[in-house]
């Protein structure tokens, strides 16, 4: 095994190397042979030694921790798709028919988000980074089961490209690229992204059916209803009890339905300590908070949606997902710790006003991201310029 | 004694740490002075090939302050002086006679040393060759024999893997350390020696002998006893910022040249890391071959690294090196060039690892490691590892961008002066950036734009 695989390297290298014909992608190369075979660089300037973690490693924790949202996923995509056509809701076949609602939509996105993170690197000469791995997994998660593939294809396209590569690259885009790509999508193709009818798919049925199978996602029915018996009475009814959101058996999103997955995943990232738990918790309490005091002035709003329990707010949706995936991405929060609590509560904040507030968008929390990437450096400088005051000056 | 507590750091847990044992080794043939290794003095020599010179015979002086002279470590003829790139001195390399004599200065004892004057204390350390081991923070060059320190800090600094223990160095030899404190304390109003938590004994006993000397004890993790660091954490104004420091073998030292009135030319030095067959410390000489040294130790099979001084802060050598002016050890290291399949997706319950994304995070054992970068470079993805893991609290990522962006004021205010140039940054950084490089370099440059 080990001998087959470094032969193909071995025998490919040439073409990459300085006289090949593919010399313009010869970090392209690299980044998938250190897949396989760790790089055989040493130390050139001190410190002699490294540490043994690379980027390669830690961008890898954040695929593997969005495993369990991605399998939830694509049995959620079966089930619900089974279950609008009436057909059996057994594991197996369940399975089976969620890999082809939603394995295709993860493929189309990494080859083409990978695809033009190798043309990009080889025009402006930067290395192939692996962030595009975990963008390219993340951004289907966020989409319908029935998204077209070409509008994938188009999302993904224009998250890495506009969202990262024309700013530099991996490291230097300040929003999140996978969000943007879900954001140029949401406002693009609104038919495909909302609605009642976008999150089942449609198996074996005949165009009348299809046309039957809309059921609302908990956030619209919980925005439409009013009723003096209580939001999540109405849920209940409606099958969306509160341990059925958590578990995420619901149409929605492909990752985003479950919060258990998704509090998984983060835990995992937390304890590694590849996500920060500042933002996370920052989020979760800002969510509370705004849910919690929209309650208090609900007593004459036209809508009871303002008077929802705020733990609901936070497993439908993409609330949990958002928090626990988007929000925490290094590169687009702040640095500075303080600022991280700031940027979470924000977010969380925003999250429910966007939601009980404009009818327009059932679901706010990309927005609220998204918004809050745009302020993080604002809130670095301001936690920063508030460390270096605390400095004694030394020039 | 004053307690310091230094929170960030790195204990790197390495394998191939030395035993306590000291082993005396035979004389070598040659010994030699690294011109080169010694900060930014501009040498001018005093010497030229095939000249016979004497233990502490004049070899070079520094162009900037030609009281500032280099002697000479051996007795013998200048066998080389090999330049390099640009005609940079690298090395003086003097064969060794067999009868060593010595160049004799004046020896002085308690009542001399109590009567001395600053003045008179400052020539003598400079005609004896010792001035060149007081340094000066921020920028760590040769004191200047002009300027006042507001203190004179002195570290018994063993945190780094592996430098000289001071319970080998320097126990039962306690008297010449406090004698070297004391006509230290001649040029200064205050000094400052810390010691690790471990040697806090040793702590105690000098300032029994010694009272009018502050000690204080620093509980942290390396480079807590880095003289940058402690000053540091323990500054009571900016004044301090220019502080000197002298390491404690130095001072030990010290003690020695002024009692004896010759030039010391042995010392205490360190052969270890996970290539060296006995890892233990060694009485030798100044200015001794690596091969030497390595000789003594024995060599494990395979590309061997030599690094001169501490594994984070020492630089790269070869068989044919010589130990530097500063340092004293030497660390084995295994070259690490071999590409390991599948690294990626090992659990790597057996990789040293700032983060906790290694189960190494459960293994308390010290670990292998060697001189492989671990992985390519890449952008830095705001890991926020540097800044805790920074032992005197910057923002090595900030201060890095800004040294990129040619602001240099902005790099200052981020405390640039400050970085002790440990190499931790470097070392936790997942995307390979070279940023104790680059900081180091950008704060070299502004000494030099400053100093012309």
């Amino acid at each position: 095994m080990k001998k087959s695989i470094q032969k193909i390297f071995d025998t490919q290298r040439r073409h990459f190397e300085a006289k090949g014909r593919f010399h313009s992608l010869a970090s392209f190369f690299e980044s998938i042979e250190t897949v396989f075979f760790a790089t055989d660089r040493v130390t050139e300037t001190g410190p002699q030694v490294r540490d043994s973690l690379d980027a390669k490693r830690y961008l890898a924790l954040v695929v593997l921790s969005l495993l369990p949202a991605l399998c939830f996923g694509i049995y959620n995509a079966g089930y619900q798709a089974h279950k609008a056509a009436g057909l059996a809701t057994t594991f197996v076949p369940v399975f089976i028919q969620g890999m082809t609602i939603v394995l295709p939509l993860v493929i189309v996105s990494y080859v083409v988000g990978f695809s033009w993170e190798i043309l990009f690197s080889a025009l402006r000469k930067h290395p192939v980074s692996e962030g595009v791995f975990v963008t390219a997994m993340l951004f289907p998660l966020t989409l319908p089961p029935t998204t077209p593939l070409w509008q994938a294809a188009l999302g993904i396209s224009f998250g890495v490209v506009i969202g990262k590569e024309i700013f530099g690259g991996t490291g230097r885009n300040f929003l999140n690229p996978a969000l943007t790509g879900r954001a140029f999508l949401f406002f693009a193709y609104p038919a495909s992204m909302a609605g009642d009818k976008v999150w089942t798919a449609a198996v074996r049925m005949t165009d009348a059916a299809v046309d039957a199978i809309g059921s609302a996602t908990p956030l619209a029915l919980s925005a439409a209803v009013n009723t003096t018996d209580g939001v999540e009475a109405a849920l209940s009814s409606a099958g969306y009890s509160f341990s059925t959101l958590f578990f995420g058996r619901y149409p929605g999103s492909i990752g985003a339905t479950s919060t258990f997955m998704c509090l998984l995943g983060v835990i995992f990232l937390i304890i590694v300590g590849v996500a920060n738990y500042r933002i996370v918790l920052g989020g979760v309490l800002g969510i509370l908070a705004t849910g919690g005091l929209f309650n208090l002035l609900a007593a004459d709003a036209a809508s009871s949606f303002w008077t929802m329990n705020p733990l609901y707010h936070l497993v439908m949706g993409g609330a949990a997902f958002g928090l626990a995936f988007m929000a925490t991405d290094p590169v687009s929060a702040p640095d500075m710790n303080g600022a991280k609590w700031i940027y979470g509560l924000l977010i969380g904040g925003l999250t429910v006003v966007v939601r009980l507030l404009n009818p327009a968008f059932p679901e706010g929390v990309m927005l609220a991201i998204l918004f809050m990437n745009l302020f993080a450096p604002l809130l670095d400088h301001a936690a920063v310029s508030l460390r270096l005051k605390k400095r004694m000056p030394n020039v | 004694m004053i307690p310091v507590r230094v929170k960030q750091g790195y204990q790197l847990k390495m394998e191939g740490a030395p035993t306590r044992d000291l082993v005396v080794l035979d004389t070598p043939a040659k010994v030699a002075l690294l011109p080169e290794k010694i900060g930014f003095i501009r040498p001018r020599l005093a010497v030229s090939a095939g000249d016979r010179v004497k233990v502490g015979s004049v070899l070079f002086s520094d162009k900037r302050n030609s009281d500032i002279v280099f002697l000479s470590p051996g007795t013998g003829t200048i066998e080389d002086i090999r330049l390099g790139p640009r005609r940079v001195i690298q090395s003086i390399v003097i064969e060794l006679a067999a009868n060593e004599d010595r160049e004799h200065f004046n020896a002085l004892d308690e009542r001399g040393l109590a009567g001395m004057d600053r003045a008179t204390m400052v020539s003598k350390l400079l005609s004896m060759g010792f001035w060149p081991r007081i340094r000066t923070l921020p920028f760590r060059d040769i004191a200047s024999p002009a300027a006042l320190p507001p203190k004179i800090v002195v570290t018994l600094n063993d945190l780094e893997s592996f430098s000289p223990s001071p319970a080998v160095y320097l126990s039962g030899r306690e008297d010449l350390f406090v004698f070297g404190l004391k006509a230290l304390g001649r040029l200064t109003e205050k000094i400052l020696v810390a010691v690790g938590t471990e040697n806090a004994a040793m702590g105690k006993t000098i300032s029994e002998m010694c009272p009018e000397i502050e000690i204080c004890t620093v509980d942290g993790v390396y480079p807590a006893l880095d003289p940058g660091v402690v000053v540091y954490h323990t500054k009571a104004g900016r004044e301090e910022n220019r502080s000197w420091f002298v390491d404690g073998q130095d001072v030990l030292m010290l003690g020695e040249l002024l009692t004896t009135g010759e030039y010391p030319t042995e010392r205490i030095m360190v052969v270890a890391g996970p290539m060296a067959r006995e890892k233990r410390h060694v009485k030798t000489r100044l200015g001794v071959p690596l091969a030497d040294l390595v000789g003594s130790a024995g060599l494990l099979e395979g590309a061997c690294r030599y690094v001169v001084g501490g594994v984070f802060t020492g630089f790269r050598s070869g068989p044919e090196g010589f130990m530097g002016f500063y340092e004293s050890a030497l660390a084995l290291l295994p070259e690490g060039a071999d590409r390991e399949f599948m690294a990626l997706f090992r659990p790597g319950y057996n990789k040293p690892s700032f983060s906790r994304t290694f189960l190494s995070v459960f293994n308390r054992k010290p670990l292998a490691s060697n001189c492989s970068t671990h992985g390519e470079e890449r952008a830095c993805i705001a890991c926020n590892y540097c800044p805790s893991v920074c032992p005197v609290d910057i923002l090595p990522q900030l201060a890095y961008k800004c040294v990129l962006a040619d602001d240099i004021d902005g790099a200052l205010s981020h405390g640039l002066l400050d970085c002790v140039a440990c190499g931790l940054c470097s070392y936790v950084c997942p995307s390979k950036i070279e940023l104790s490089e680059v900081l180091s370099a950008a704060r070299d440059n502004y000494y030099r734009e400053q100093s012309q």
